[in-house]
């Protein structure tokens, strides 16, 4: 699975990371993060709805504290990888939905993109370990 | 009533001009067909009275709104009308046009002097004669306007499939319902017109028939602003931009649509209530004794026209000329212990943590809003949050570069991930860290995001020329400006902007205030 490889791989770099990994909370078991819509490979025209899906953790507002639940970031053309010890950064490529907004219109230039989703805690850090999606890859006629 | 019903059964045209020979024309229409609830009690109650404010409404009210909406008027009756769209869109729109506009007529008169028309809307297949429409379609549509509560506006299934995605609307299923001599039973749904919609009826038809519609609530409205500009100066603009309490439901992009004057007019009054020369001599308030709080520093602006925006992003464009007003900017963005004095009186919603110098971070937009609402109140000083237009144009600091020092990235003007700061660093540097900018104001690009009063627009697509607030738009989110230490050189350029949720917080936000003189 690729996404596990893309958890695993984000947990090394959590692992590697020094002790600020334990302030990060937990994630709940069997989550997964997934696009419900645009499928990996897909080409369609801009502007489209993209919708998250997650499974076995809850969506709430960035601030609320409540357990085993987040809320989304899409991630853009995003390569550099995700540190865990910062907040998931806000800018135009990393695109916050603390309002619990579990869906987004984009309107993407055409050519190819990647799109990748993060759930991020009450004060806007991954969970431990993270709860990511596969990373997919659309082309915007 | 009765005579709107009949036209299918009733009256045959003997001398019809149209030839008989050809096929009777038809066509898909939005057929809108409305009357009065209540006429009969109406005529009985005053029988000229009525008749001559039936008359007058359906020439200033009906007829212009259906022409605006490239709709026809098909024909009216005693009591009622019939119209016809080629756009369903159209077709709602113009029955929620008038539904608002009644209320405003009724507001005046007596509760059982109301004329209140119930209206129904269907799309179907119609024949078309020179003065009148006959067929199923018609029928549903008088139907359904038969069934709808007066002020309401009934839509039928095939409506609704047209517009439910194009009408920023309510919508309320009332379910399948059977109507009189209509074998099929009709999906029926009641339209909960938004204010957003009202809005743009109201600044398309600037009408003496709007004077009317708030007259009474303007004279109280205007009342309530005339005391409050009369007290602390900057509350009307607070009051009229935006719900002050950080009420977390956004659902609703606009705000109530109150008489009042808009944003912008309620802001330039407050220029024209002090004389231009005092927006020269520097604000010192530290010097007023009166109040011992941290007050934000701040720098007068003389205002100017300059080019706002920039090709080097899709939300940046068109670049337009803007005009802005004299005002006073936050010297540097506030500060942990300007904050936490806020905090301190329990008028902010946290106590800030770092250091007394950094700028206040984490804080949301009505965290924001909640902070310059007290200073002014505390201050008696018209502090509120720069328009976006401001902040562009005290960021230029009179420059048309990239950056306001140039275009090249330089080190020592502003504090960002690639202008040889430190990212890492989980809080900014404290204020005043890098150079002032030709108007002497400082981190003005990098340091903090800042939040401004505006709500978001994706671009600057009919955004207004005046620098006041660009009222309207997506309201769930408000423009952040400057860009953080965390983000990289692009976010420093005075033309970026960006947006964020208004109701949550994030560790790289925090703002500056502005003064009107």
């Amino acid at each position: 699975m690729k996404s596990a490889g893309l958890i695993m791989l984000a947990a090394a770099v959590a692992l590697l990371a020094s002790p600020a990994v334990a302030q990060n909370k937990p994630a709940g078991k069997d989550t997964k993060l997934y696009f419900i819509w645009p499928h990996d490979r897909t080409t369609l025209r801009s502007p489209f709805t993209c919708r998250f899906g997650l499974r076995n953790m809850g969506v709430t507002h960035a601030g609320d504290d409540y357990p085993n639940s987040g809320h989304h970031h899409l991630l853009i053309d995003v390569s550099e990888p995700l540190n865990p010890n910062e907040p998931i950064p806000s800018d135009k490529t990393h695109l916050h939905f603390g309002a619990g907004q579990t869906e987004t219109q984009l309107d993407l230039a055409p050519g190819k993109h990647t799109l990748q989703l993060v759930l991020g805690d009450a004060k806007h850090y991954p969970f431990n370990p993270p709860v990511v999606s596969e990373k997919i890859t659309i082309r915007v006629r | 009533m009765g005579e709107i019903r009949d036209f299918k059964s009733g009256r045959s045209q003997p001398d019809n001009p149209q030839p008989p020979g050809n096929s009777i024309p038809r066509r898909l229409a939005a057929i809108v067909a409305g009357d009065i609830a209540g006429y009969s009690r109406l005529m009985q109650l005053d029988e000229e009275g009525t008749h001559t404010r039936v008359k007058r409404t359906v020439r200033d009210l009906i007829e212009p709104t259906i022409g605006e909406h490239h709709g026809k008027l098909v024909k009216t009756t005693g009591d009622g009308f019939i119209a016809m769209f080629d756009s369903p869109v159209e077709a709602v729109r113009c029955s929620i046009v008038i539904q608002q506009n009644m209320i405003g007529r009724n507001a005046a008169i007596a509760r059982d002097h109301w004329i209140e028309y119930r209206i129904g809307v269907n799309l179907g297949d119609v024949i078309i004669e020179p003065d009148d429409i006959y067929g199923d379609g018609v029928n549903v549509a008088s139907r359904l306007e038969g069934i709808a509560a007066p002020g309401d506006v009934f839509i039928s299934g095939g409506i609704y499939e047209q517009i439910k995605h194009k009408m920023v609307c309510g919508y309320e299923s009332l379910g399948d319902k059977k109507v009189k001599n209509i074998t099929d039973p009709v999906r029926v749904y009641r339209v909960l017109p938004d204010a957003a919609a009202y809005q743009r009826t109201r600044r398309r038809r600037e009408s003496i028939l709007l004077t009317l519609l708030g007259l009474a609530i303007t004279i109280i409205a205007g009342g309530v602003l005339w005391y409050l500009l009369a007290q602390p100066r900057s509350k009307p603009a607070d009051v009229a931009q935006a719900p002050p309490s950080p009420a977390a439901s956004p659902a609703v992009p606009q705000p109530a649509p109150s008489p009042a004057p808009a944003p912008g007019q309620a802001a330039s009054l407050v220029p024209s209530a002090a004389p231009t020369q005092q927006a020269s001599p520097q604000a010192a308030p530290s010097a007023s004794p009166a109040v011992s709080m941290p007050q934000p520093e701040m720098v007068s602006l003389q205002g100017g026209s300059f080019s706002m925006g920039s090709n080097d992003d899709p939300s940046e464009r068109p670049i337009r000329k803007v005009t802005v007003k004299p005002f006073a900017m936050g010297k540097y963005p506030v500060s942990v212990r300007e904050w936490n004095a806020c905090a301190a009186a329990k008028a902010c919603g946290f106590t800030a943590s770092g250091k007394d110098d950094a700028p206040v971070t984490n804080a949301s937009w009505s965290d924001a809003k909640q902070y310059v609402t007290w200073l002014a109140e505390q201050t008696k000083k018209a502090y509120r949050l720069p328009s976006e237009a401001e902040w562009e144009y005290a960021a230029r600091g009179g420059t048309q570069s990239k950056y306001w020092w140039g275009d090249q990235v330089q080190p020592g003007h502003a504090g960002c991930k690639d202008c040889g700061g430190d990212a890492a660093a989980e809080q900014p540097v404290k204020v005043g860290s890098f150079k002032p900018n030709p108007f002497g104001l400082y981190d003005m690009g990098g340091g903090v995001d800042q939040w401004v009063e505006d709500c978001w627009h994706r671009n600057y697509q009919g955004a207004p020329a005046d620098g006041a607030v660009w009222s309207g738009g997506d309201c769930a989110s408000h423009v952040i400006r400057s860009g953080s230490w965390k983000n990289d050189a692009r976010y420093v350029r005075p033309a970026n902007r960006d947006n964020y949720d208004t109701n949550v917080r994030y560790p790289t936000h925090g703002f500056r205030v502005a003064l009107s003189p």
